[in-house]
C-alpha cells in the first residue's frame, strides 16, 4: 500500500501578524511547527503501513524551511518526504495549493491513499485534503475518526459528525482528511530523528511534477482574501470568590449551575 | 539507597535534549559530556523523564543509542505516567538490559502531545480513575519483582495531611526511598517526614540554579523574585541542616558549579 500524506508548516504562536496588503500570515520572524492535525494524519499512515505493508511517503509546499517538518515526517516513521518549493508556487490558495498537491502525487505514482490532517491551524479551511480528491478526480471522506478496514482495492472509514457517524466504503485509491480522535501520535525516538537529519529529501519544481504555471501561485488562485480582521474581543468579567475553600467551593457550583456549565 | 547517603553520593539531575531541539547534535554532546562527567565523579546521574512537560528524549534510550556507560549504582532514571503502555514496557526492559536498578516513580507533568497511561494498562481499572505514581509503582512491582529500587516524590509545599497521606500510599505501594521537592531553608515539613520515616532513606532537592521563577514553577509555591539566594551557600546549609540525608541537584551549573561540590559534603 503505497500512502502519501500531505503536511503543513504552520506558525507555531497564536499572535501571527497579517500583512495589512496582502493578507497573508506573515510568517518571517515566527517559529514554525507542523500543523498538529497533521501528526494525526502521518501517524494513522505509519499505523496502516504497519499492518498491511508498504510505505509512506510525506509531502509539503512551502519554503526551504519546510524541510523541517518532513524530518519530523521521517522521524515520526514516514519513510520518505518530498518538498515543493519555488517562488511560482507562493501566493497559491487552497485550490491551487491542492492542484500542485495533485500533481505531485501523479508524479510519485501508484498512490493507494492520501492522507490530510482535517485543516491547517492558521487557514482553518479544511479544503486542501478535499481539493486534492478533486484534482486528482477520486473519492475522499473528510472528518475520518477510525479506518475500519482495508483491502486490495476498498477502504472503509468512520467519519465523526456532530451527532454521530457515518461508515463509508470507498474504492481506491482515496483521500481521507482524519481527527484527532483518530489515534494518538508517536512520540520520534532518537533513533528515528537522527535518521531523519540525514535523510536526503527532493525538491521539486512546477516543471518537475508538469505542472501549468497558471495554475498555481496568486495567478493560479481563483480566491482572494479582501479583508482580514481580529474578532471583537470578548467581554471578560471575573468575580472572585472570596470565603473559606467549602463557601468558595459551593458558591462557584452555584454560579456554574446558574449558567448552565453544570 | 542508605549507601548512597553513607558514602556522600551527590544525585545530579540531567536533562536530555528536547525534542523540539534545533542544534540536537550539540544536545546529545553535552547530555553525554555531563553523564560522563557525573559517572567520574563516582555520583549518580539522575535523568528526567519530559520534565515540566516538555518533549524530550528519554534517558534509556540516549544511554542505549550514545552507548554510555551504565554503573549500577550511579544511574537513576526518572519515571512518570505520560507513556504508553508499549513505551513503559520499551523503558523498563531497557533498564533490566542495562542494569539501571533506581527508579524515580513520580506522576508527572502532562502535555497536549504526551499520552497517558489509563488505569487498565496497569491493572487498575474501576479502581481509580486515573494513573498516580502509586499505581505505577505497584505495577511496576507486580511485573518486574526485585529488579527495581524505586523512590518517590514528598512535596512539602503541599498541604501537610494531604501530602503524608500520600506518601503513606506511596511507600505500601512499594517506594523504598523519598526524594522531596527543592527547599531552600530548613523546613517544618521535611523535619516531620524525618521523625515519621526515620528508617527510609531521605534525599533532599537542592535548587542549584538562580532562576526562582523557575523553583516556583516547580514546587507549585510563588517564591518571591527579590528572595535572596545563593545556591551554592544554600547546598552548604541545607548538608548541616539534613546531616542524615541525601542530596539531589537540580539545575547544575556543570561549568560553575560541578567542580565546586565534591568539597561540601564531606
Amino acid at each position: 500500500m503505497k500512502i502519501v500524506v500531505c503536511i503543513k508548516q504552520v506558525p507555531a504562536s497564536n499572535d501571527a501578524k497579517i500583512d495589512p496588503e496582502t493578507k497573508r500570515i506573515i510568517r518571517e520572524g515566527t517559529s514554525a511547527i507542523l500543523n498538529p492535525f497533521d501528526t494525526y494524519a502521518i501517524e494513522e499512515g505509519v499505523r496502516l503501513k504497519e499492518k498491511y505493508g508498504g510505505e509512506v511517503v510525506a509531502l509539503s509546499m512551502g519554503p526551504e524551511k519546510a524541510m523541517m517538518i518532513l524530518r519530523e515526517a521521517i522521524s515520526l516513521g514516514a519513510d520518505s518526504a518530498v518538498l515543493l518549493s519555488d517562488r511560482a508556487f507562493a501566493g497559491s490558495d487552497t485550490w491551487a495549493t491542492s492542484y500542485a498537491l495533485a500533481k505531485a502525487i501523479e508524479k510519485i505514482g501508484d498512490v493507494d491513499l492520501v492522507i490530510c490532517g482535517k485543516q491547517a491551524i492558521d487557514g482553518d479551511t479544511a479544503q486542501v485534503g478535499p481539493g486534492i480528491a478533486a484534482h486528482l478526480d477520486i473519492p475522499q471522506a473528510t472528518y475520518v475518526m477510525k479506518v475500519e478496514n482495508v483491502s486490495s482495492d476498498s477502504i472503509t472509514v468512520r467519519r465523526m459528525h456532530e451527532d454521530g457517524y457515518d461508515i463509508c466504503e470507498m474504492p481506491l485509491p482515496a483521500v481521507i482528511t482524519v481527527v484527532k480522535d483518530i489515534n494518538t501520535p508517536r512520540i520520534p525516538s532518537l533513533k528515528r530523528r537522527l535518521a531523519a537529519q540525514k535523510a536526503e529529501i527532493p525538491v521539486w519544481k512546477p516543471a518537475d511534477i508538469g505542472a501549468e504555471v497558471d495554475k498555481i501561485g496568486l495567478d493560479g488562485s481563483p480566491t482572494r482574501v479582501v479583508k482580514t480582521e481580529p474578532p471583537p474581543s470578548r467581554n471578560k468579567k471575573a468575580r472572585r470568590i472570596e470565603g473559606s475553600p467549602p463557601d468558595c467551593a459551593r458558591e462557584l457550583v452555584r454560579e456554574l449551575r446558574i449558567l448552565n456549565i453544570l | 539507597m542508605r549507601n548512597h547517603i553513607k558514602d556522600k553520593l551527590y544525585h545530579i539531575e540531567i536533562l536530555p535534549p528536547k525534542q523540539n531541539s534545533e542544534k540536537l547534535e550539540a544536545d546529545i554532546e553535552l547530555f553525554a559530556e555531563k553523564y560522563n562527567r557525573v559517572m567520574e565523579s563516582g555520583y549518580c546521574a539522575c535523568i528526567t523523564d519530559n520534565a515540566m512537560g516538555h518533549l524530550s528524549f528519554q534517558g534509556t534510550e540516549m544511554i542505549e543509542e550514545l552507548e554510555l556507560e551504565v554503573r549500577p549504582e550511579q544511574v537513576m532514571i526518572h519515571l512518570n505516567t505520560f507513556h504508553t503502555l508499549e513505551d513503559l514496557h520499551n523503558i523498563l526492559d531497557t533498564c533490566v538490559a542495562k542494569g539501571i536498578k533506581y527508579l524515580l516513580v513520580v506522576s508527572g507533568d502532562g502535555s497536549e502531545r504526551l499520552p497517558k497511561l489509563q488505569p487498565a494498562d496497569v491493572g487498575a481499572g474501576g479502581k481509580v480513575e486515573s494513573v498516580t505514581s502509586v499505581e505505577l509503582l505497584s505495577y511496576i512491582n507486580r511485573k518486574y519483582p526485585g529488579k527495581f529500587t524505586m523512590g518517590v516524590a514528598f512535596n512539602p509545599y503541599e498541604p501537610p495531611e494531604h501530602e503524608f497521606d500520600k506518601l503513606k500510599r506511596k511507600l505500601d505501594a512499594g517506594a523504598e526511598f523519598i526524594i522531596t521537592q527543592p527547599i531552600i531553608e530548613k523546613n517544618r515539613v521535611v523535619d516531620e517526614l524525618l521523625e515519621k520515616y526515620p528508617d527510609v532513606p531521605v534525599i533532599v532537592e537542592a535548587w542549584m540554579s538562580k532562576k526562582l521563577h523557575l523553583l516556583s514553577d516547580a514546587v507549585g509555591y510563588e517564591i518571591p523574585e527579590n528572595t535572596e539566594f545563593d545556591p551554592i551557600e544554600t547546598l552548604k546549609m541545607l548538608i548541616k541542616l539534613y546531616p542524615n540525608c541525601g542530596f539531589y541537584l537540580s539545575l547544575l551549573g556543570f561549568k560553575t558549579q560541578f567542580p565546586l561540590i565534591k568539597d561540601f559534603w564531606v
